[in-house]
């Protein structure tokens, strides 16, 4: 284990003395991956990444198609383990734990660790059963604690005043940009501390968009958030750190001002720019 | 450039209509035999078996010619042994289904399980009798309605098998990947997420196996043989097809028009359960 993944897992062990994001001063480090490598089968999607997710800021993931930044997220809450032939090697330390041991509790992390698609993915059930559905595989509430949950978790995905009337119907029935919200309110009343968001409105009108875009800036009062998109706008509003990737690589990460303005690598300033990608 | 010659334009064009003249033609025609074919059949049905429908026929239990008999203990066994084979075939095909779909993703056990169980769909049903007639009449020496609903069940199997992993294969895999991002073991998703989304589909398969074995008479020939009263499931059971099977075939003439009742009875039976597969896949 390199050193300085040892003190990356030391540190979050001991909550005293947190690890400090080296992009966002002074910023705890809630996520700290060291050298992970990707492969799909052979093939090897991240090449060597390290990476803090500094706590309640929101981690804007950009590069071009393939670059590995979605394979990344899939890395964070242990999705490619679904599938033989997928593996990840080096280490990424959340509460003190390696979640790339073999021995971690999968649904326990992903309980910690939240995921939005990019298309909606409403399940076929109605939408208080919906956000119900995640929060019974983990805790045993009683009918009011419940109901109090799924306000609380419809209402901070800025949901509730649109569904209060129609929690028993179909969630199938709502609005793109409803489904997508239903989507988030479902992995935030799980209460998770992290949020991944997978290219969460490439699906959806500008309008929608925008209110996603500032749902993320509301919960990341609370929540960890790396938001994988294309929409280098996106990025610029919503990410306080960015990183960009390509063809596998981490090239660079800083502050999103920063990168968007004064970017250190010729290969972000030729992407952002628009000369590729 | 390349000229374009006008004239071999509208040839092709007049080569093209002519084509579909024709195909269209064929088409129709073979839709029509078809369909003619079935008006037919339902015609002679309902003009043969019609006039035997009467209250009778619902009520009384099979006799002797001439003593006005009716068909209430073959429609009750049919009923019975229809029930027991779906109650019985219906979770193993669930089960098999889910496992080929779930677990046995591009496996050699799995692709033999889909291998076999597609024989078996098109076994002769004759030979699913004989099977049973072996294991389970001969053995334990005599008819039952149970060997009859268990030959059924082996016909009921394999198509449960089939719509349960097609219609779980449907399931998009976002949506199991959204419940597995939740926390939600494997099996939580399966039953909770993906039957769910997939439930009118293995439905209308369920509904389709029971319309198929309603009216099955080779496996139930030397299973549950066939009886002349009411009877339970542990001896021979009367069932409306083998019935008609030995109604229609015999020189009475009022034996004979119970059969074509008979028939005409399964058929609406049969149809119905078809309409309702259909209604229940048009809610979607």
């Amino acid at each position: 284990m390199p050193a300085f993944a040892e003190q990356a897992v030391a540190s979050t062990q001991s909550h005293n003395v947190p690890a400090r994001s080296a992009t966002m001063a002074g910023v705890p480090v809630r996520v700290a991956i060291r050298n992970l490598d990707f492969y799909y089968g052979t093939n090897r999607a991240l090449k060597s990444i390290s990476l803090d997710l500094p706590e309640k800021r929101v981690t804007g993931m950009i590069g071009p198609s393939g670059c590995g930044k979605s394979t990344l997220l899939r890395v964070l809450n242990r999705m490619y383990s679904l599938y033989p032939g997928q593996r990840a090697e080096g280490e990424v330390a959340m509460d003190g734990e390696n979640i790339l041991a073999p021995d971690a509790d999968l649904n326990s992390l992903r309980s910690r660790v939240g995921m939005v698609f990019q298309k909606p993915t409403p399940f076929p059930m109605s939408v208080y059963d919906n956000i119900a559905f995640g929060v019974r595989l983990h805790e045993r509430l009683g009918r009011a604690e419940m109901d109090t949950r799924v306000e609380w978790a419809l209402t901070r995905a800025a949901l509730w005043g649109e569904v209060r009337d129609r929690l028993t119907s179909p969630a199938a029935g709502l609005s793109g940009g409803q489904q997508q919200r239903l989507c988030i309110a479902r992995t935030i009343a799980v209460r998770p501390e992290v949020i991944l968001l997978d290219e969460p409105t490439s699906a959806l009108d500008p309008i929608s968009t925008l209110k996603i875009e500032e749902l993320i800036d509301e919960l990341k009062r609370d929540f960890t958030i790396a938001i994988v998109t294309h929409n280098m706008q996106q990025a610029a509003r919503c990410a306080d750190q960015v990183a960009f990737f390509y063809l596998g690589e981490l090239i660079e990460v800083a502050p999103a001002a920063q990168i968007f303005t004064a970017p250190k690598q010729k290969k972000t300033q030729e992407y952002i720019t628009g000369r590729f990608g | 450039m390349t000229a374009r010659d006008p004239s071999i334009a509208a040839a092709l064009g007049r080569r093209r209509r002519r084509i579909d003249q024709v195909s269209r033609v064929l088409a129709s025609s073979a839709t029509f035999i078809a369909l003619a074919l079935l008006a037919w059949i339902l015609f002679t049905l309902l003009r043969l078996g019609i006039p035997g429908l009467s209250l009778n026929v619902f009520t009384t239990i099979t006799k002797s010619p001439g003593s006005d008999g009716g068909l209430a203990n073959a429609i009750v066994g049919s009923l019975i042994q229809t029930a027991l084979g779906t109650a019985i075939g219906t979770p193993i095909g669930l089960l098999a289904g889910t496992y080929l779909a779930e677990y046995a993703a591009g496996s050699t056990f799995g692709n033999i399980v889909r291998f076999v169980s597609d024989i078996l769909l098109s076994a002769p049903s004759i030979l699913i009798g004989l099977f049973i007639f072996s294991i389970l009449v001969a053995p334990f020496g005599g008819f039952s309605g149970i060997a009859g609903a268990a030959a059924l069940a082996v016909i009921v199997i394999p198509i449960v098998v089939r719509t349960t992993e097609d219609m779980l294969s449907l399931v998009p895999v976002s949506l199991r990947e959204a419940a597995i991002a939740l926390g939600s073991p494997r099996w939580k998703t399966t039953l909770l997420v993906c039957f769910r989304a997939a439930r009118q589909g293995i439905l209308t398969g369920i509904l389709l196996a029971v319309a198929r074995i309603a009216g099955e008479t080779a496996p139930l020939l030397f299973t549950s043989l066939g009886n002349s009263d009411y009877s339970g499931v542990g001896s021979a059971m009367a069932s409306l097809p083998v019935t008609i099977y030995q109604y229609a075939a015999s020189a009475f003439d009022d034996w004979v028009q119970l059969a074509w009742t008979g028939a005409l009875l399964i058929t609406l039976g049969v149809l119905t359960l078809n309409i309702l597969a259909r209604l229940i896949v048009r809610r979607r």
